[in-house]
């Protein structure tokens, strides 16, 4: 801990952290300086000359000198001995001239009007302030810091009403949120948020002097201009210039901090709730340590589901092939009965990611004391592979280190990992660090946000991943690159694993990955010279039957240089669903119970279900809310098996294909009707809150089972809230501290782990199952990146939107071309199995058999905008290799 | 992609890889960009955006901060006329006024035919020669208002200069 600077500011002597500003110093120590465009965690820009201060610092005779002219606080840093003036009259007047400078182009009649809290839109105006200029038709109204600032300065009546209105169009034509720079105060804030925070300059100052204002190049859609419509913007913009569109004019009656149920960071973000019981803002909360005020698309537009009243309202029971609606009582009591035949191995129950810690715990406690039965999974573990060594390998299969730590990494690793669409705010730190000079190399066959960051994009061939890692293994321990001492004392089988990497011939590996042995060697110098190093991997393009192998030997990288929890440098296994964390640490799989406690007989799990209940070993089938992964590929493949189940129970929310052919059907609560826990990829808990409370007949996972299992005759399932069932199930995190559900804070609490260090000798294991076949040849691998400078994107106007039509590009290999008669700027078509796209030939060299394409990040944007009622999820194209052929189009 | 598009590109390109400096940044390629094709047209933007590893937005914010670049293609001749101190203290203003009447301009700016495009120049360096106009980047000095149209009738019917 360094040692505080002490200073005075109005007479008040405080203590503040070395190198921080003036402002920074009075806010921490609860005094408050007026502020426009300063905004906590971004660079001071002193744009808006509003904290302009008064201040004298010591010379070494003991006299005070003081500081030229009227320092702006937030560019002047701290000194010991300073003595800084907040308000003094002078200040007090030369702030409010520079207000009357800022408002002279912002409408200001209601801003300086006592009246203000009196007046409502349609009221006479003493003051002749016409409707449109009124603050109670701004968006932003009650909730503008502009406002606020303006307000607490008492400004007096004696500005004219008139301003410089710049009379510049609305722009309404992007997705999600509306922009009016007439009423923008061009602090800039927006523009540093998407360059410093977001690393995506989508927006930027234009012009300069009194014609200055926030735009895109030549006024281009946000939709081309690199946006990742992440709203950084419109939650730091002080003034109604930039907004959702959403529920523009609505006011917040409550506001509730909860936690995002679409992915594993786990944003906790502010809900407004109207007078309605609506949904209708989700802010994202600064102080949080998972998301520390960043979200992206999806927690911030894609939330909107929870107001469709489109549910299912009530228990539905199958009679006479329909489904008809019944009561709690009634459904329960079939359900009960009928759950009885069926005890044992014929039963199996898929929990959803997206259930609590509690849903989880219940559902397994459910499903192995009352049914009896080990067959239970969750709808999101398709990838257990990259999970299952994690224990014997590093301790527990979590990720070893924090999100935010990410920033003080030297080097990323990042495997066939989608982060910036799928773990949006993980890539944050990730493309500050990156922005500031650390180093990527991204092992990926498609082009990822990511991958423009990379000072290496490595492309192997399809499924080699495992064996390029091990040539870089290999490479390293042959120069003695390795953190000798961390491999051979810190973890166990060194000796073993370092015999088993001599498969890994450079010249053999060379030649099975396409990676030239060159680049192997120079992989392994930058891993091994680089100080802190991360290793990211989610394996979205591997073949399940190698992702073990592959998730081995980045485990084994990261052990051999030392790379586990030192700050800046972790393991970081990638998943997909919002609590699959949780879902494991409850035991909610086939193979292991809570806490990872061993069970005498592994049950089926997801990946065999379908094949289960196809050949009738599953009878019944129990399934909770799977909205968003039935458009997955074992969504499919179980579907359709359903009609091969005897029993077929289903909770959901809305109403899918699953519910279609289900025997009972029971309402389940949405994410914002929960009060219960769920841990994100760091292993911090966070609470879910309800913040909507019930809307209709609808009950939480967890309860339903409760009432099931008591029907059933159980006599421990007796819980009247969910924290009785966090305190029976935390005993099975891992933890040395208690936690308590009450006091679990908007930063989430992380629970220990016992690390313990082993390598997992490797082999190279061809994966010889192509997933190319001979009605598909050829493999795509899809790219999607925010912004394509010199691409043909084309924005058009329909309805009055913005949408994006260009002609894609498909690359292709010469030799590739040349055997299928293409010539470049050919039109082609790429046909997989339900899959098809058209665009230009591009010849170029990439790997033989692979044809590659890239999108524009705003194509998915329209699409979740166009079905903005819906779980964004749906909507969401995940990124995964398709075999395809090539057709040339007569 | 039509094929003067390509041709432009390959200009942008060439003029970027051009500068002999230890640094490029992106206002020495904007510069470099105008100076050889005589405006910063959209792909300039692009190019600039990927040979200076940035985005097109940052590299519009800078060229727009210069009233100096322009983003639509100059007319055939330039005329600029010095309303620097001294050049007004020798009567420049006459100058200014008789060439806006004749090119039926109100301020800065290009003519409706594609013949002249117009600016007002601080200092054209050449105080001694007091006042000066430059026709197409060459120098006129101890100008009277009357020689300067003369002088503009004259490089009209000239081969057009674009830069």
């Amino acid at each position: 801990m360094t040692e505080k600077i002490n200073l005075t500011i109005d007479g008040k002597e405080i203590q503040a952290q070395p190198g921080s500003m003036i402002i920074q110093a009075a806010m921490d120590n609860g005094m408050y300086i007026p502020y426009l465009c300063y905004y906590p965690g971004m660079k001071p820009y002193g744009a808006c000359r509003m904290c302009v201060v008064k201040a004298e610092a010591p010379t070494p005779d003991g006299s005070y000198r003081s500081l030229p002219g009227s320092p702006a606080s937030c560019t002047t840093p701290i000194s010991e001995g300073m003595r800084v003036e907040t308000n003094t009259d002078e200040l007090i007047s030369l702030r409010k001239g520079i207000m009357e400078l800022l408002i002279s182009e912002h409408p200001h009649g209601c801003l300086n009007c006592h009246r203000i809290d009196l007046c409502g839109p349609t009221d006479v105006c003493l003051r002749h302030v016409t409707v449109n200029d009124r603050c109670v038709t701004c968006p932003k109204n009650e909730r503008c810091e502009l406002k606020d600032t303006v307000r607490y300065m008492e400004m007096e009546l004696t500005t004219p009403l008139t301003y410089n209105n710049r009379h510049l169009p609305l722009e309404v034509k992007d997705p999600f949120w509306d922009m009016d720079m007439n009423l923008c105060i061009v602090c800039s804030r927006c523009v540093r948020a998407c360059d410093e925070v977001r690393v995506d300059q989508a927006i930027t100052l234009k012009e300069r002097s009194g014609r200055s204002i926030i735009g895109t190049s030549k006024g281009i859609s946000l939709l081309e201009s690199g946006c990742e419509f992440c709203g950084a913007c419109i939650d730091v913009c002080p003034t109604g210039a930039i907004v959702e569109r959403d529920y523009k004019w609505d006011k917040a009656e409550v506001k509730t901090t909860t936690t995002c149920p679409h992915c594993p960071v786990g944003c906790q973000t502010s809900l407004d709730i109207n007078k309605r019981n609506k949904l209708i803002r989700s802010i994202p909360v600064r102080e949080a340590e998972a998301n520390q005020g960043m979200t992206c698309f999806k927690g911030k537009f894609g939330l909107d589901y929870a107001n469709n009243r489109n549910r299912i309202k009530t228990p539905l029971i199958k009679k006479n092939g329909e489904l008809v609606e019944a009561s709690w009582p009634e459904a329960l009591d079939l359900v009960a009965s009928k759950l009885s035949q069926f005890k044992g191995n014929s039963y199996s129950l898929i929990s959803s990611d997206r259930g609590t810690n509690e849903d989880h715990f219940i559902a397994q406690k459910f499903t192995r004391q009352i049914m009896q039965s080990n067959n239970i999974d969750f709808s999101s573990n398709t990838n257990s592979e990259i999970f299952d060594n994690l224990s014997s390998m590093i301790g527990h299969s979590s990720a070893t280190n924090t999100i935010w730590n990410l920033l003080k990494t030297d080097l990323f690793v990042i495997v066939s990992s989608n982060i910036t669409e799928q773990h949006n705010v993980l890539g944050v730190p990730i493309k500050q660090a990156i922005s500031k000079g650390s180093k990527a190399i991204i092992i990926d066959p498609r082009e990822t946000e990511l991958s423009r960051f990379a000072d290496h994009w490595i492309k192997p061939n399809i499924n080699t991943e495992h064996i390029l890692i091990g040539g870089i293994i290999r490479s390293i321990i042959d120069q003695s690159l390795e953190n000798h001492d961390f491999a051979s004392k810190s973890c166990e089988n060194f000796d073993e694993f370092r015999s088993s990497v001599w498969d890994f011939d450079l010249s053999r590996v060379s030649k099975e990955t396409g990676v030239s042995q060159e680049e192997i060697q120079d992989l392994a110098k930058t891993i091994s010279e680089s100080t802190a190093t991360s290793f990211l991997y989610s394996l979205d393009t591997i073949s399940s039957e190698i992702k073990e192998s592959t998730s081995t030997a980045i485990i084994d990288l990261a052990l051999l240089t030392g790379n586990v929890e030192n700050p800046g440098s972790g393991i970081y296994p990638l998943f997909t669903g919002p609590n699959e964390q949780g879902a494991r640490d409850m035991g909610c799989v086939p193979n292991f119970g809570p806490g990872y406690s061993h069970i005498s007989e592994t049950g089926i799990g997801l990946g065999e279900l379908d094949n289960a209940c196809q050949t009738g070993d599953i009878k019944a089938l129990h399934i909770i809310g799977n909205q968003a992964s039935i458009s997955s590929e074992s969504g499919q493949k179980i579907k359709n098996a359903l009609d091969k189940v005897e029993f077929l129970v289903v909770h959901e929310s809305f109403e899918n294909e699953f519910t279609a052919k289900a025997d009972v059907v029971f309402p389940s609560s949405l994410f914002a009707e929960k009060d219960g826990t769920f841990t994100n990829l760091e292993r911090r808990i966070h609470k879910v809150n309800p913040a909507l409370g019930n809307k209709f007949d609808e009950d939480e996972d967890w309860r339903i089972l409760c009432q099931l299992a008591t029907r059933m005759g159980a006599n421990n399932f007796n819980y009247s809230n969910s924290e009785e069932v966090f305190k029976e199930l935390s005993p099975f995190l891992l933890s040395t501290n208690d936690i308590n559900f009450q006091k679990i804070s908007q930063s989430g609490q992380i629970y220990s782990v016992k690390r313990k260090l082993k390598f997992k000798p490797i082999n190279i294991s061809l994966n010889l199952n192509s997933i190319s076949s001979d009605e598909f040849p050829m493999i795509l691998t899809r790219g999607r990146i925010l912004e394509e400078s010199k691409s043909d994107a084309k924005i058009q106007l329909i309805n009055d939107k913005n949408s994006i039509t260009r002609n894609e590009i498909i690359e292709l290999n010469s030799q590739d071309a040349l055997n299928n008669n293409i010539l470049e700027g050919d039109s082609i078509k790429i046909i997989g199995d339900n899959f098809e796209l058209s665009g230009i030939a591009h010849l170029n060299g990439i790997n033989s058999g692979i044809v590659s394409t890239t999108q524009l990040f705003g194509s998915i944007i329209e699409k979740v905008q166009e079905h903005k009622t819906e779980d964004p999820m749906l909507h969401f194209d995940q990124l995964n290799l398709i075999p395809v052929r090539i057709e040339k189009p007569e | 992609m039509p094929a003067d598009n390509e041709t432009l590109r390959k200009q942008i390109i060439e003029a970027i890889a051009s500068q002999h400096r230890p640094t490029v940044t992106v206002l020495s390629s904007l510069l470099a960009i105008q100076d050889a094709i005589g405006y910063i047209p959209n792909e300039a933007i692009e190019e600039v955006a990927v040979q200076q590893d940035t985005t097109v937005n940052a590299v519009f914010g800078v060229a727009s901060f210069y009233p100096n670049f322009r983003f639509t293609p100059p007319n055939n001749h330039s005329i600029e006329v010095c309303w620097g101190p001294t050049c007004h203290l020798e009567g420049s203003s006459n100058i200014l006024q008789a060439v806006l009447d004749y090119l039926d301009l109100k301020e800065e700016g290009d003519t409706q035919d594609g013949e002249f495009s117009f600016r007002f120049n601080t200092c054209l360096g050449a105080c001694s020669q007091a006042p000066v106009i430059s026709l197409n980047h060459e120098l006129f000095g101890k100008i009277s208002p009357d020689e300067s149209i003369k002088l503009i009738k004259e490089i009209k019917s000239s081969e057009p200069k674009h830069i």
